[in-house]
């Protein structure tokens, strides 16, 4: 078996207690809860009759290895469980939210890296005024609060041009060229900060790359500099911007959460902070467990490319 | 303790442009912050009817809100619960991580895996809907954000004072001690300890700054700090309500923001070259 | 062609402050093979760079470098592109980082072809996979496609030499080609490049600190230190009547001669700073024979025959 495969074996099998242990980190969750959480999820709703129902449903009296096996088994038959508050199944609601929050995390990622790739060989390659340049849009995209920077874009795109719209959303589904204005707004301000990194990142990693022996060589042999610059350095530093990339996936998740909220998508993101603030906790549950999940799938695809791409990982494996 | 001597010694006598740069900024924010009650021209919490949503003018620079509270004085008493958040967060991580990731580094084999797989697990998720799950366990509020920060960075300095030890580690110096007779302790604390500090000075800079962010989001959410603390980030979605009528209420908290960030940034990156020339931190 | 490949003409290289090459005069003949020797530092992988053009933007260039009779440091970059992988070849000291490490070695020399020349993929690849051969890597076809870690530092730099002989250059430096390399490899190594000049007429300037290589594989040599030429000779005669002091005391530290007089004798003083050099020889402060004209003229060349010795002792009636 050749390494790459080995590789990719040992990283999915890894993957499994990884998954494991945030699901028992999120079926933990609700039962640390101070107090009755059931009480406290239902409020004003909570009856005596219908606490004792729910408390029963979930499993709640009995003792948590019990607990914790009856929720992985409903879990892999796809039952998430319901919201109490709405009674409606949490598959279904999560269901529809996901799309929302892919759509918008996904379409983020690759305007970042349309823009941020290419400005980052550009960077690394270029002269001082476009370091300059460069340099100025690293610190302000680094710096500038993600959803601080939507606001400014209402503001100006919304508010005052009145090109774009504030909030709201339509599925791609039913109206293409609607679900691109609404999502416009909130991709742009997710990819804005995204691409800052990655400029960064490939940037540096270029340098790195641009400075090393075996490029000199390249050149001693005449190749032309398009050809150093895109066939071997890029291959080559494209190792550790992948392995960027992974990471801030995990990042652009946790601004997406704010940037729903902000402009009002109906994603998974919103559906765990309303939730939060209505203590609705089998929906915390239900959500935290879905984004976590996208995270620890979106981190193995990045592993996953990292093997395919690192040329040593004979090597790597053999450690 | 020699790697804060050498800190403030970079900064001040050495110091390089961009260090000097953040440090300079960060301490004015700092000075700000604890002098807010005597900075700040108007009570930051006084509703003023007549002036609201009022533009900036020479008495209030920043504007009036949506009950027309001074923007500005507002703003000077939110660093000090940003600024706060942010450091204590990260000094936390420090105080649990330091230890974490010197004993993990120096001792090695299983006592490294057994100390660092919980803390990897940490990692599996990302660090806002960490924060967010426990926030929804605990409650909202200024000291659980801190909390919950702390919770987040503590997986990252672990990993970076672990790898900064485990370069150090391997130095002749440390060897040398040893054979010295200095006890295993000893070695660690004296030897290895000051040795590995540096990437995570850079490192705790650097998450300062994201830190100020991260609190910001949670309390925008309305899951940080609670009114009628003043912070940055409620500042931010209440003044999102007035947008179009009164942009001040949303652009200076949000510059003011970008602007603590930008200083934590600079001080951390200024100092990268000198204390973490082999890019152990992120 | 008549006339030497190569003419170094009062070639000097500044980064900035420091001196690293200084007024470097000397000739390479078509088909001979040339050694560069001196310490570690001395300038003379900066030379080699100066000749292909790979030296960074904040190396200043003076004096003239003709090859195959023009100047090219008065040519365009452009045109010095085309010159390096196909007139002008380099094989550098580490093989492991001369490679790409994520192409596979074939394609490496494979490129190299392309890049000079207009032929298909195809042709390429079978030239590539008969320069392979040529430079003793067995079962050519199946490594073509090794990426560089799969093979050893030997095997490495066979490729590395292959890619520098791909399109038949007419000068090849090779800089230490076997100081990362294992012994008995150098051995086999060094064999290599005088077959590959025996059969395709090519010239070598070998650049060592070895002086046992030289004596071993090169027709002429030449003796730098610090940034100066110091003696220009065929290689037997540097070894049995050398006339610089700085070649002498090189001869005196070899291991085999000295071994018999018990310990490696040692010039005293070190290398002079390259910032601020002296203004005449640079070997002037450690030289035994100094006299007051070294330290602040520079030495005349003192020139028989194929020999040259640029230095004031030599040149005050020491015999022939």
């Amino acid at each position: 078996m050749s390494a790459r495969t080995r590789y990719a074996l040992e990283r999915l099998l890894l993957t499994i207690p990884t998954l494991l242990a945030m699901s028992l980190f999120v079926f933990l969750l609700i039962r640390l809860v101070p107090g009755d959480p059931v009480r406290t999820m239902l409020g004003f709703r909570a009856t005596p009759a219908n606490v004792a129902t729910i408390r029963h449903q979930l499993h709640l009296d009995e003792p948590l290895p019990t607990q914790y096996i009856a929720w992985m088994g409903a879990l892999l038959h796809g039952d998430l469980g319901r919201d109490y508050i709405s009674h409606a199944p949490l598959s279904q609601l999560l269901g529809e939210a996901l799309p929302v929050t892919l759509e918008l995390t996904l379409l983020a990622m690759a305007l970042a890296l349309a823009v941020g790739l290419p400005l980052g060989v550009l960077a690394a390659t270029g002269r001082g005024p476009v370091r300059r340049l460069t340099d100025g849009f690293v610190i302000a995209g680094v710096s500038i609060p993600d959803f601080w920077l939507g606001t400014l874009l209402v503001l100006l795109f919304a508010a005052t041009l009145e090109w774009l719209p504030p909030s709201g959303y339509v599925p791609f589904t039913s109206d293409p060229v609607a679900n691109l204005r609404y999502m416009a707004l909130p991709v742009l301000t997710l990819a804005v900060g995204e691409a800052a990194y990655i400029l960064r990142t490939t940037r540096g990693a270029m340098e790195e790359t641009l400075g090393a022996p075996f490029v000199t060589f390249l050149r001693a042999k005449g190749l032309p500099e398009r050809a150093i610059v895109f066939r071997h350095a890029l291959r080559n530093a494209s190792v550790p911007i992948v392995t960027v990339v992974g990471i801030q996936f995990g990042v652009l998740l946790g601004g997406a959460i704010v940037i729903e909220t902000l402009f009002g998508l109906p994603g998974v993101g919103r559906l765990t902070v309303t939730a939060i603030n209505q203590r609705n906790y089998t929906v915390v549950q239900g959500s935290v467990l879905v984004i976590a999940t996208m995270f620890i799938l979106v981190n193995l695809a990045t592993d996953l490319l990292y093997g395919w791409l690192d040329p040593r990982i004979d090597e790597v494996v053999e450690r | 303790m020699s790697a804060v001597s050498t800190a403030v010694r970079s900064v001040t006598v050495r110091g390089n442009r961009r260090t000097r740069a953040g440090a300079a900024i960060l301490a004015a924010l700092v000075l700000i912050a604890l002098l807010a009650p005597v900075l700040a021209p108007h009570d930051p919490n006084a509703i003023d009817p007549s002036r609201i949503l009022a533009g900036p003018d020479l008495s209030h620079p920043f504007g009036s809100d949506a009950l027309g509270r001074d923007v500005f004085s507002r703003v000077l008493f939110a660093y000090r619960v940003s600024l706060a958040v942010a450091i204590g967060s990260v000094l936390l991580a420090l105080a649990v991580g330091v230890p974490l990731g010197l004993i993990a580094g120096y001792f090695g084999g299983p006592v490294d895996s057994l100390l660092m797989r919980p803390v990897d697990l940490l990692l599996a998720l990302p660090a806002l809907l960490l924060a967010l799950s426990l926030i929804s366990v605990i409650g909202p509020g200024t000291w659980v954000a801190l909390f919950a920060i702390a919770v987040i960075y503590l997986p990252i300095m672990a990993r970076v004072v672990r790898s900064s030890v485990l370069r150090v580690v391997n130095e002749e110096y440390v060897a040398g001690a040893g054979a010295r007779g200095v006890s295993r302790m000893g070695v660690m604390v004296r030897h290895v300890l000051p040795n590995s500090l540096g990437p995570s000075l850079v490192q705790a800079s650097v998450l300062m700054g994201f830190a100020i962010q991260i609190e910001a989001a949670l309390s925008f959410l309305g899951l940080g700090a609670q009114p009628p603390t003043p912070s940055l980030g409620l500042m931010l979605a209440d003044g999102y309500q007035v947008l179009q009528q009164a942009p001040w209420a949303d652009i200076f908290p949000g510059l003011a923001i970008a602007i603590a960030v930008l200083a934590f940034m600079l001080i951390g990156d200024g100092m990268r070259a000198h204390f973490d020339p082999h890019g152990v931190s992120r | 062609m008549s006339g030497p490949l190569l003419t170094l003409d009062g070639v000097s290289v500044d980064f900035g402050p420091v001196s690293a090459v200084n007024d470097v005069s000397l000739e390479v003949s078509e088909g001979e093979i040339f050694g560069l020797v001196g310490e570690s530092g001395c300038g003379k992988t900066t030379l080699a760079m100066a000749v292909m053009g790979l030296l960074p933007a904040t190396a200043a260039v003076r004096g003239a470098i003709r090859f195959e009779g023009e100047d090219v440091l008065t040519r365009s970059e452009a045109d010095r592109r085309k010159l390096r992988g196909d007139r002008i070849s380099m094989v550098f000291q580490d093989p492991r980082a001369a490679l790409d490490p994520a192409y596979p070695v074939g394609e490496q020399v494979a490129e190299t072809i392309r890049a000079h020349r207009p032929v298909t993929r195809r042709a390429a690849r079978e030239q590539a996979i008969r320069l392979l051969g040529e430079v003793g890597i067995p079962a050519a076809t199946e490594r073509y496609r090794d990426p560089p870690h799969r093979l050893s530092g030997g095997m490495q730099q066979r490729v590395v030499i292959a890619t520098a002989l791909a399109n038949e250059p007419a000068l090849l430096i090779a800089d230490e080609p076997t100081t990362a390399l294992d012994v008995t490899i150098q051995a086999q190594i060094l064999g290599l490049i005088r077959e590959l000049r025996d059969r395709h007429r090519t010239t070598v300037v070998l650049i060592a600190h070895d002086l046992g290589v030289v004596a071993e594989l090169c027709d002429r040599a030449g003796v730098l230190y610090a940034g100066q030429l110091m003696e220009v000779a065929p290689v037997e005669r540097i070894f049995a009547a050398p006339q610089h002091p700085y070649t002498k005391a090189l001869l005196a530290a070899l291991p085999t001669r000295a071994a018999a007089r018990g310990a490696l004798p040692v010039a005293a003083g070190g290398v002079p700073d390259l910032a601020d050099p002296p203004p005449g020889c640079r070997f002037a402060p450690r030289c035994p024979v100094r006299m007051e004209a070294c330290e602040t003229v520079p030495p005349p060349v003192l020139s028989e025959p194929g020999h040259a010795t640029a230095c004031w002792y030599a040149a005050q009636g020491a015999p022939g």
